[in-house]
């Protein structure tokens, strides 16, 4: 009475994959659907310079958004993400305007500090939510604290500025229109998206975040793999940091007010489930997608602030009811 | 094969038709879960219903209990249609449900939970605390549970308790018909006779009982009629009196059963000691000596004792689970020391646990993730992972193991009770384990699926492999145990050879007594 | 347990007081600043402090606050500053209505306070019966500067868009208010007004969806230096010179800026001197000299490239 395996022969990761796509239907027809409205309502969307300002606009959203995926699948959620990033980029500010480097110097030495500070906040973050089994709200929230205050007390609370010609250069470059910080953010994308499907590492978050005690018994550490969730997250708050200081050319201590809940917006409204196991990376680039192009469009067409940040919150209500549905019928 | 004739039970005229249900049907999708089912209800009966699981038992349960609409078919309760829109207004019309699983709140007390419904309030509109603890205490006392402190919160009780609690807060209310879905599977013989005379009370009150279960010995204890699903169908629905445990197996699963319940003596040969515990102690633990015992390469060990007698404490301590306040776990005459699951894994030892949703299985992953969790090194090269492999292995063990699935990428959730157990035996198996820890590994599986299961356990044995196995219920430890230890107390009462195998020996071991009836405890 | 706590309130003020009467005359002033995670008001903190030191005849007790809306610690502050029986109270209000209360028994208390910065709201001053003088810069009135030396390279019909700053705060107001007075004196064609929040990195968002919508733009007035260089990196990145910014603050990071030309000006409000001269004229009161009435205003300097 076995009904088996004649028919079972698509391989696994595609059939994961297709899954994902499944799930990223809803999500991708809105986004489809927001372009349209804007397309039609308003005369500068659908064009290339726009398009250029909306990957530009969306990168720092989505390399953060990277890691906060790699947090929320298995069950947490990072706080500190726009705290952390300030700190990454004063101290990287610190190292770049240090004085007695070249140019490549300089900037491989704020690449290196940047990344170096978030992986250390992140593995702070993991380390004490994982050892004492507390809910990674409380801690991030402190650490949220603790990043900006140190981030003001070394910067001195002063814009840090003057860098390299050559960081603004990569920060404004082009390639045929797409602007390469963004493709550093769709590397991003793809290595979280083959971390988390190809391999043992990826598949034990998915397994914690459905069923932690299930993965525990099975005699994995599931620590350790909460821990590398968490230092992910510091790592991409560290190269949104680079991001930051690329773009705009100056490091400030009071940069990334709020990022991390656009961060987590951005997760949920593509489609990962707040408390875990379910979601994936590509859902969270449309989600990025998403609410970079609703901030344009809802500018281009002329909406007030106000209105602005009315209609974004509605999004991502609509965003968590949309994916209760979803989880009701993956459910049955 | 009895032939399914229209029984003498199918509505004689006279009878009372309370609660009719005709070609009911219900879809999810393209799903067929029931796909016409026929029966009624007479006043004052005890009724089961059985059928393998995923025969349709538990969506007409959810249907009765308007947690889903129906599709097509007609219902009619006390004459009239019935069509419940919410549970509300199942429970208005007086059909009250005691889910398998459970709905009760945990930091709430048993006061709490049991009156959570319609909370009494005092004239100034606050929780009236007394007539809340009252009402609770009347409830408890009804059905005999008069040592529980109602204040207490549900966290503090067993989990047989509060599946009395449940019951108690069902029966709380003015209702008509009662069903209780499975309600002994987590349940000591003793619980389950308090229940049973339970039933027989409120039988006697004019309340309808829809009993629910996997134990047919149970149904023809206490149930008047049967009726058997099978594929979604109703089969048939017999009176009691006039049908046999064999004829009504037959009917769910259509074929005949093999007597895997011989109790030959056949002499084994076992190899040496595979795991020996010396006076271990869990923190659960409170006595002084601990529990020693071997076990050898292919012997199948059995725990027997009542629930809290501390039979999965010591399955959890030698996996490493629990912290070991004292004594020692020996694997082949070593001293082991495992501080987490990890390290009695890498010694050999898989564990295959009661609870599979929450400790055992990831529903929402795939079976193939699912059997492969426990030994992700072998179907991964360098932390990458190979699902070809990984697909092998799991259909490899699905069929060996007999599992009935659609395909290996399919999330676990869609397999039935029986074939998710497999799983979680399959993901062990896949570890070529030397010792396997067994706790309740049939729960809440139906008939045929047991069954293989025994056969699968028997041949791990016989291949050498040691089974150490904690259940409840004792015809399943007497048909594959070579031993069966009986807990009391956190203490072993008594060891039984098979030839001193009766559910009544286990029974006086496990309540604390010595003296056996056909032979010397050891 | 009220009396208890107010005795023992009474107590620690009484012995803080007679501490200080034995230890010397210098007078103590409090200085309740805005929050110190912004650069302006660090600066000025800076400044206050050498101040104390330079002239060496007065106690600094300074508190910041944690964000910009953190008033609830600046009514705490100043609470803490009658207890511990201060001569003089210098405050830049996080909030122009809710200060005004804890002032009032500061000055029952016999305090003198001095209002720095962001004006009390006249208003809540007339219902709570005191008057308070207030010294420092017209906002209104710098950003009017900024505005009008745009509105004089752009003439009249000049398009231009407002970056403001955070919604409801104060000086946000005055400023907006400023720019839109030169929009109209110089009759510029006003497009679009939108808050960045005082960030560089969303006024480098906002403005660059701006420019898509109206990419005829030719002038940015933005409430300060920080989303000044925001408004600058995104007309880099669109490849635009041809628009002309101006911003407010004149913080070291836009100097280069206003030199090579991608900004216009920017408006210096002597911030560092800020807190230091209110302390001095809390002191010339204290010592004896006459009270201090209506707008003390304090110096404001359009920065332009020479």
């Amino acid at each position: 009475m076995t009904l088996q395996t004649t028919t079972d022969t698509l391989p696994a990761p595609s059939r994961f994959s297709v899954r994902t796509v499944l799930q990223n239907a809803g999500i991708g027809r809105a986004l489809l659907a927001l372009i349209i409205f804007f397309s039609v309502f308003t005369e500068h969307f659908l064009t290339p310079n726009n398009i250029t300002n909306i990957l530009t606009q969306i990168t720092i959203n989505l390399v953060l958004a990277v890691g906060m995926t790699f947090v929320i699948l298995i069950g947490g959620i990072d706080l500190s993400v726009g705290s952390v990033m300030a700190f990454a980029a004063v101290v990287a500010g610190k190292a770049i305007t240090l004085p007695g480097f070249g140019p490549a110097e300089a900037i491989a030495l704020a690449v290196i500090a940047a990344t170096l500070t978030g992986v250390l906040c992140g593995l702070i973050n993991g380390a004490i939510s994982a050892y004492w089994a507390l809910p990674s709200f409380i801690i991030t929230l402190g650490m949220l604290n603790i990043a900006r205050g140190a981030a003001l007390q070394v910067s001195d609370a002063q814009t840090i500025y003057s860098f390299p010609y050559a960081f603004e250069e990569f920060g404004s470059a082009m390639i045929y229109g797409v602007p390469v910080v963004f493709l550093v953010a769709l590397v991003l994308v793809f290595m979280a998206w083959f971390v988390l499907n190809f391999t043992v590492f990826g598949r034990l978050l998915y397994g914690i975040g459905n069923n932690e005690e299930a993965v525990r018994l099975a005699g994995q550490s599931v620590r350790r793999y909460k821990i590398a969730a968490f230092t992910i997250c510091g790592f991409t708050a560290g190269i949104a940091a680079v991001v930051y200081m690329a773009r705009l050319n100056i490091s400030s201590p009071i940069a990334g007010i709020g990022f991390e809940l656009n961060a987590i917006a951005a997760v949920i409204i593509g489609g990962t489930s707040l408390s875990g196991g379910r979601g994936s990376v590509i859902g969270t680039l449309l989600g990025a997608f998403i609410i970079g192009v609703l901030a344009n469009g809802l500018i281009l067409i002329g909406l007030s602030d106000f209105m602005r940040q009315m209609i974004t919150g509605v999004v991502i209500i609509f965003a968590v009811i949309l994916d209760h549905y979803r989880a009701k019928y993956a459910a049955t | 094969m009895v032939a399914a004739t229209q029984t003498a039970a199918q509505a004689p005229a006279h009878s009372t038709q309370f609660l009719s249900v005709e070609r009911l049907k219900k879809y999810f999708g393209g799903v067929k879960a029931l796909d016409g089912v026929s029966f009624f209800l007479e006043q004052g009966e005890v009724h089961a219903l059985v059928g393998e699981n995923g025969a349709g038992k538990s969506t007409l349960i959810k249907i009765l209990s308007g947690v889903f609409p129906y599709d097509h078919g007609a219902i009619s309760l006390d004459g009239q249609t019935y069509r419940p829109q919410s549970p509300h207004e199942a429970k208005e019309r007086g059909v009250q449900v005691v889910h398998q699983e459970f709905n009760l709140l945990d930091h709430l007390s048993i006061a709490e939970n049991i009156s959570i419904e319609k909370l009494p309030r005092n004239r100034f509109g606050l929780l009236d605390r007394p007539e809340l603890n009252s009402r609770a205490r009347k409830a408890l006392d009804a059905i005999g549970l008069t040592d529980i402190d109602v204040k207490a919160p549900v966290s503090t009780l067993g989990i047989a308790h509060r599946q009395l609690v449940e019951i108690a807060r069902a029966l709380q209310s003015e209702s008509q018909i009662l069903i209780l879905d499975e309600p002994t599977a987590t349940l000591t013989e003793r619980e389950t006779k308090r229940l049973f005379e339970l039933v027989a009370r409120i039988k006697a009150d004019g309340v309808t009982v829809v009993f629910v279960s996997h134990h047919l010995d149970e149904v023809f204890e206490i149930c008047d009629r049967v009726t058997v699903f099978r594929n979604g169908r109703t089969i048939a629905t017999d009176l009691i009196a006039e049908t046999t445990p064999d004829g009504i197996v037959q009917r769910m699963v259509g074929r005949q059963l093999a007597g895997e319940m011989v109790s030959g003596d056949e002499q084994k040969d076992f190899g040496g000691v595979a795991l020996s515990v010396q006076n271990l102690r869990t923190e659960a633990n409170p006595t002084d000596t601990g529990v020693s015992f071997d076990l050898r390469y292919g012997e199948i060990v059995g725990i027997a004792g009542l629930v809290g007698a501390g039979r999965t404490e010591i399955l959890r301590g030698i996996f490493g689970i629990d912290p070991v306040r004292s004594g020692e776990v020996q694997r082949d005459g070593e001293t082991a020391r495992f501080s987490g699951p990890g390290d009695a894994i890498a010694a050999g030892i898989g564990f295959v646990t009661e609870d599979r949703k929450d400790e055992g299985l990831i529903l929402d992953m795939p079976i193939s993730a699912n059997i492969s969790l426990a030994n992700i090194n072998s179907v991964s090269q360098a932390g990458l992972l190979k699902f070809a492999a990984e697909r092998r292995q799991a259909t490899e063990a699905g069929e060996k193991l007999k599992l009935k699935y659609g395909r290996t990428a399919d999330p676990a959730s869609s397999l039935s009770g029986g074939n998710q157990q497999k799983v979680v035996l399959a993901k062990w198996l896949a570890r070529d384990p030397k010792v396997l820890l067994l706790d309740e590994p049939t729960r809440g599986v139906d008939v045929g699926a047991k069954a293989e299961i025994y056969a699968i356990l028997k041949d791990l044995a016989r291949s050498g492999v040691a089974l150490l196995v904690v259940s409840s219920e004792m015809p399943e430890l007497m048909t594959l145990a070579d031993r069966i230890l009986v807990l009391a107390e956190h203490q072993i009462q008594g060891t039984l050879q098979r030839a001193d195998f009766s559910e009544e020996n286990i029974l006086k071991l496990a309540y604390g007594q010595t003296e056996l009836a056909g032979g010397n405890s050891q | 347990m009220k009396i208890f706590k107010l005795a023992a309130a009474a107590a620690t003020g009484l012995a803080l007081l007679a501490g200080t009467a034995m230890a010397d005359d210098k007078p103590k002033v409090g200085l309740i600043m805005k929050s110190l995670a912004n650069e302006f008001f660090q600066n000025m903190m800076a400044g206050a402090e050498a101040h104390q030191e330079k002239r060496g005849d007065y106690e600094l007790l300074a508190v910041g606050m944690q964000n910009e809306t953190d008033f609830e610690s600046q009514i705490n502050a100043v609470e803490n500053f009658i207890t511990q029986g201060v001569d003089a109270i210098v405050v830049a209000p996080a909030d122009s209505r809710a200060m005004v209360r804890p002032l009032k028994k500061a000055m029952e208390a016999g305090i003198v306070v001095v209002n720095f910065d962001v004006a009390l709201d006249e208003d809540a001053k007339k219902q709570q019966g005191i008057e308070l003088a207030f010294v420092g810069p017209d906002n209104r009135g710098g950003a009017k500067l900024a505005g009008d030396a745009l509105g004089k390279k752009l003439g009249e019909g000049g398009k231009v868009v407002i970056i403001e700053g955070n919604p409801g705060a104060d000086n946000a107001n005055q400023r907006r208010m400023g720019f839109e007075d030169s929009v109209a004196e110089y009759k510029l064609d006003l497009l679009d007004s939108r808050t960045a929040h005082w960030e560089t990195e969303e006024a480098n968002t906002v403005f660059s969806n701006m420019l898509t919508a109206h990419p005829d733009i030719q002038g940015v007035m933005a409430a300060n230096d920080s989303m000044a260089i925001g408004v600058v990196k995104a007309l880099e990145s669109a490849g635009r010179t041809d628009i002309m910014v101006v911003g407010f603050d004149n913080i070291p990071a836009v100097g280069p800026m206003i030199e090579d030309g991608r900004m216009l000006a920017t408006v210096d409000q002597f911030g560092t001197d800020m807190a230091a001269n209110a302390i001095d004229l809390a002191l010339e009161v204290v010592g004896g000299g006459g009270e201090l009435k209506g707008w003390v205003k304090t110096p404001i300097e359009l920065v332009a490239a020479q």
